[in-house]
């Protein structure tokens, strides 16, 4: 039992903490919102000079040969930043299917590029229903000799306006199937859906979309697979940039509170305030755990559907009830565009549905207590 | 950073299943408190202690020469988390005697104090159970506040006052004893000091008070001229509150995991219930047993956390009380949660574990009657808050 991280991986969290204190001040969170492109393409390019798009890749594929801890602390810091970027749908949604599942031509072709920073991915997965089960993928690929049609919509795909690349699955007669999209094939229609937080989530409609065979990743008919190694990780790392802003927004707020004064006293010193931020402070610090045992878990390579599930049923719950709570220790004043505060709440429904809401995971956490074998004597 | 225990600490966990399968009943369950509640829980509970005691699980941290093995912290937590779970009474000899006087003595006591005190709570015998007297009718959460005196005289103290709330008093062989020394000093917390009190001195009296549910477990004492040699004195005179603020992290590490053990234990046990009665194939109970699960998992990560930190040597100031704080609302979510899944079972007095009507042996009814003394007990959700927000937070105080 170790619950605390190496010497390089504070090292990890510190430079990435510091280059994002300089280059994603909340300011820039706020341009970007208005930013058709919505990242900055200046910062993607430094952001992969400092080696964090490879970070998890083999030295093969110019990466760092980090593991999953790693990334995680980097997510884990993005999301105290709200850094806005195609990071997470490149690295955390692709590039790790892809060096699982990919053949040594595709690893070979795609890796590389984008360790470089010189590809943007992303994965399109849900549809209409904006869910996460089997029952809900009705994209339709049709074989037709050399090639598969596509056709069908995806909704809520993050950054698909800027992707070079998508993973897309889709049914087949074999069952689901993973295809690699050249996002410049003809059919494909991407369109920004108008999110509060302007955080550019897609839908991507495919209208006959012709996609070579070789362009499978892994083999057809065992999508689903990868769906479920995609969710395992996707889901840990978009807990960690959760508590991330989670802790954000209680540093935040208890720092207002200490400055704050009303009564000739900092509003802080009142049990009404102070308690609110004690619980708070140990709903972050218990989420915080809940993931780190989750992605452990993975690392080691037995991830735990379990653990996994309470980590984002517990994150979904905590990041918003932070940022709620926040706003009301902030009084009105938190209710303005001025403070930073708001722009963490308006990305808690972002994070909240993407990979499972409460609901969903509840229902795969009963799944596995249903089958769960409590110990005997 | 890893989550996996090891193999010798899976070993342990084996071999306090087999323990449990010797010595405890078929389906036996059992909330920390429980035992002292009747003479015949008490009994057993204290057969079990002696033989925990041989197997050196009992003081399992302490040195070897105070009749521990040395075993790390880490060890005693599965210890414990086991104990919680399957209900292994006897493992504390009373109320501190294990976790906090024990501890405390090996930091602070004389030699003399050591090899009177110590061997006797490891043994697992009557005279090696403990009481802690810390509150009082006026001194509760402002526990500084006490009033009960000592007063040295040539050859002891002399001590007056009254405690209440007294877990395990009417049990106890010693009581361990917090006191005014000095009651003119200008901050009350530099006036007290802590004492060892034989609780067959003439001048004791223990009066019992039943709970509201008709559990026996606290009492009020009253000490009328008790008089203790010198020598009972444990550390500074006027240093006992710093001294006990110091001694209350060490029961962290037992307790927690206890609690975590039962807690794990409520969750099977409901799991278990509703499958065999379908109600787990009603959508909404299975998302109240999920959010029970999620609560247990991140209720066992305070303890990791604290553990953990222990185990560094770190000084742990807030993080107990953050463990405190989940405990309490994870047994009260157990507690009513499971007592709507029991449904009108649940009204069946836990007393009568027995009975024809009672389910799970009474165990959610236990839990359900006494979360909310346990929760008040060692530090109200309040005190713990205020202690969050001031050490944890660097608010200012509040209070």
């Amino acid at each position: 039992m170790d619950l605390g991280f190496s010497k390089d991986q504070k090292m990890i969290r510190t430079s990435v903490r510091e280059f994002l204190e300089m280059e994603c001040p909340s300011d820039k969170v706020r341009e970007l919102e208005e930013d058709e492109k919505g990242y900055d393409p200046e910062m993607w390019q430094m952001m992969a000079e400092l080696g964090w798009m490879g970070i998890i890749l083999p030295e093969e594929y110019d990466g760092t040969e980090g593991d999953f801890i790693d990334l995680m602390i980097v997510i884990e810091e993005m999301g105290r930043k709200l850094l806005p970027s195609p990071f997470f749908s490149t690295v955390a949604l692709c590039s790790l299917p892809l060096m699982e599942y990919g053949n040594g031509e595709q690893k070979e072709r795609f890796l590389p590029s984008i360790a470089a920073g010189e590809q943007i991915w992303t994965l399109a997965l849900t549809e209409s229903s904006a869910t996460y089960r089997p029952s809900d993928i009705k994209l339709n690929a049709a074989l037709e000799g050399e090639e598969y049609l596509l056709s069908g919509t995806k909704v809520f795909v993050p950054y698909a306006h800027v992707a070079d690349y998508l993973l897309v699955i889709g049914k087949d007669e074999d069952g689901f199937t993973m295809f690699i999209v050249d996002t410049k094939t003809q059919g494909i229609k991407t369109e920004v859906i108008p999110t509060t937080a302007h955080d550019k989530q897609c839908e991507v409609t495919f209208d006959d979309v012709k996609v070579p065979a070789r362009n499978i990743l892994g083999e057809a008919g065992r999508g689903w697979d990868m769906v479920n190694f995609i969710f395992q990780r996707g889901t840990v790392l978009k807990c960690a940039e959760m508590v991330g802003g989670a802790q954000a927004a209680l540093e935040i707020t208890n720092d207002y509170a200490k400055k704050r004064i009303q009564f000739d006293r900092p509003i802080g010193s009142f049990q009404a305030v102070q308690h609110k931020l004690a619980e708070m402070f140990i709903d972050v610090e218990g989420l915080r755990y809940l993931i780190y045992e989750a992605a452990c878990g993975i690392s080691n390579r037995s991830p735990s559907d379990l653990l996994i599930s309470i980590a984002k049923a517990k994150a979904n719950e905590v990041y918003q009830r932070t940022c709620i709570e926040s706003i009301k220790v902030h009084g009105a004043i938190g209710f303005t565009r001025e403070q930073d505060i708001g722009l963490y709440h308006l990305r808690t429904k972002a994070s909240e549905f993407a990979l499972g809401d409460s609901n969903f995971h509840r229902d795969r956490i009963a799944a596995e207590l249903e089958h769960y074998q409590a110990p005997t004597l | 950073m890893d989550f996996d225990f090891g193999e010798d600490l899976k070993n342990l966990r084996r071999e306090i299943r087999e323990f449990v399968k010797e010595e405890l009943p078929p389906g036996w369950i059992m909330y920390r408190l429980e035992e002292e509640n009747t003479d015949e829980d008490w009994e057993f509970a204290m057969s079990i202690s002696r033989k925990l005691s041989k197997r050196g699980w009992l003081t399992m941290s302490w040195p070897r020469e105070y009749g521990g093995k040395e075993a790390t912290l880490w060890e005693q937590m599965v210890y414990r988390e086991e104990a919680g779970y399957w209900g292994i009474p006897g493992v504390s000899m009373g109320v501190g005697g294990v976790d906090w006087v024990g501890p405390s003595l090996m930091h602070y006591g004389t030699d003399e104090q050591k090899e009177k005190y110590l061997p006797l709570i490891a043994s697992g015998e009557p005279d090696g159970v403990w009481c802690t007297g810390y509150s009082e009718p006026d001194a509760g959460s402002d526990f500084a506040s006490i009033r009960t005196g000592a007063v040295r005289e040539k050859d002891g103290y002399v001590i007056n006052g009254q405690k209440i709330w007294t877990s395990a008093a009417h049990l106890a062989r010693w009581m361990w004893l917090a006191a005014v020394t000095d009651p003119d000093v200008s901050v009350k917390h530099r006036g007290i000091s802590i004492f060892i009190v034989d609780m067959k001195s003439k001048g004791i009296t223990v009066n019992p008070l039943i709970n509201y549910t008709g559990y026996h477990i606290f009492n009020e004492v009253f000490l009328d001229d008790v008089r203790i040699p010198l020598g009972n004195l444990v550390g500074e005179e006027n240093r006992g509150w710093y001294q006990l603020m110091h001694s209350l992290s060490y029961e962290r590490g037992s307790i927690g995991p206890s609690a975590c053990g039962f807690g794990r234990r409520i969750l099977d046990e409901l799991v278990r219930y509703a499958k065999e009665t379908g109600l787990f194939q009603d959508p909404n109970i299975r998302h109240r047993l999920a959010d029970m699960a999620i609560e247990v998992e991140m209720a066992k990560m305070f303890v990791y956390q604290i553990i953990w930190k222990m185990s560094r040597g770190d000084t742990l100031v807030y993080e107990p009380s953050m463990d405190k704080v989940f405990r309490d609302l994870v047994a009260e979510r157990l507690a009513t949660t499971g007592t709507e899944i029991l449904g009108a079972y649940s009204q069946i007095d836990p007393l009568q574990r027995d009975s024809k009507w009672t389910k799970l042996r009474g165990c959610v009814e236990g839990l359900y009657w006494l979360f909310p003394g346990v929760s008040i007990a060692a530090g109200t959700g309040e005190i713990e808050k205020n202690i969050i927000g001031q050490f944890g937070l660097k608010l200012p105080k509040s209070y």
